[in-house]
């Protein structure tokens, strides 16, 4: 049997919640390699002697690898698909702490809008509200993000 | 303040990017790594990771203020314009919007970044709250004549 991934318009009630299975327990190596790729040359990313000097216990993590990995853990859920949707934006990103590598993300979501796209009626626009936390349930940051998501029936 | 910055630097985005970067954060989504199931659909290949796109001109445009980043605040906005492709080409341009009251801890900016590909289109729209070191209790960044504007709950929120 094929085994399909894919998230339709309909699948989204405003209100409903997921609890994003996997964590991710980001390292050295991922802080490091996802910094130095995106030419992020921030000392307090990449260089530990230095994050120690400004009063950090070591390095920090690059927030825009935060924001990815929660997006990622998030996908599965919510914007899977092969259909033509699309990833619009993000708005009112906020970090409430900075991490430094060893930590764990999980996340969680609530859809907050979903409505047809007026101008291409085959897809829905769904906004989700995604909260990412550490293994003890401190919130560490929050989002929402904006996806085009294919109709299950195409008008 | 106001002075559009176009960052030195390009930065071609490679199918070794795309796929590496969308792996190691575990997006799951084939329109970044899998080219034979992009082949029917209107894209027609794979696409590079908005989130990518993201981070790489947001890198692209941290180059004239490196190591005096203290902290990030926040994204108010991210808006993708057009999708990037394997083999684009991306450059950015900044503009500081907002420049808040300086503390112990530093001076807040408000910056719109941009992100443009080898044909000049947009890609990316992106609107960052950060704290920046600042020198002596002065703003490191260019002071900006005129008065500081609206504030914005969030910058309330910070001071």
């Amino acid at each position: 049997m094929k085994i399909e991934r894919q998230n339709w318009y309909e699948d989204f009630e405003v209100g409903q919640l997921f609890r994003h299975r996997l964590g991710r327990t980001i390292g050295e190596f991922d802080n490091s390699l996802f910094t130095t790729l995106t030419l992020a040359y921030h000392p307090l990313f990449l260089d530990e002697h230095y994050a120690k000097s400004q009063g950090f216990a070591s390095r920090l993590i690059n927030p825009l690898l935060l924001l990815n990995v929660a997006i990622g853990l998030s996908v599965e859920d919510l914007s899977e698909t092969n259909e033509g949707g699309a990833f619009l934006g993000i708005e009112n990103l906020l970090f409430h702490r900075q991490s430094s590598p060893g930590v764990t993300i999980y996340a969680e979501s609530e859809v907050v809008s979903a409505r047809v796209a007026a101008s291409r009626p085959q897809f829905g626009i769904v906004t989700w509200h995604t909260v990412a936390t550490d293994h003890s349930d401190e919130q560490l940051f929050e989002f929402d993000r904006t996806n085009l998501v294919p109709r299950r029936h195409r008008t | 303040m106001n002075d559009v910055i176009e960052h030195a630097r390009g930065r071609t985005l490679t199918e070794m990017d795309g796929v590496l970067l969308s792996t190691l954060v575990m997006n799951t989504a084939e329109g970044h790594f899998n080219e034979h199931a992009m082949q029917g659909t209107a894209f027609g290949h794979r696409v590079v990771f908005g989130g990518i796109v993201t981070s790489l001109v947001v890198g692209l445009s941290s180059d004239c203020f490196g190591e005096n980043l203290r902290r990030d605040i926040g994204y108010p906005r991210i808006a993708f314009k057009n999708p990037v492709m394997h083999g684009d080409t991306l450059y950015a341009r900044s503009q500081i919007l907002h420049k808040g009251r300086v503390t112990n801890e530093g001076g807040l900016v408000r910056m719109l970044v941009q992100g443009f590909n080898q044909d000049r289109q947009e890609v990316v729209e992106i609107e960052r709250d950060f704290i920046l070191k600042s020198a002596d209790g002065v703003s490191s960044v260019k002071a900006a004549s005129g008065g500081e504007g609206e504030e914005s709950d969030l910058i309330q929120g910070w001071r």
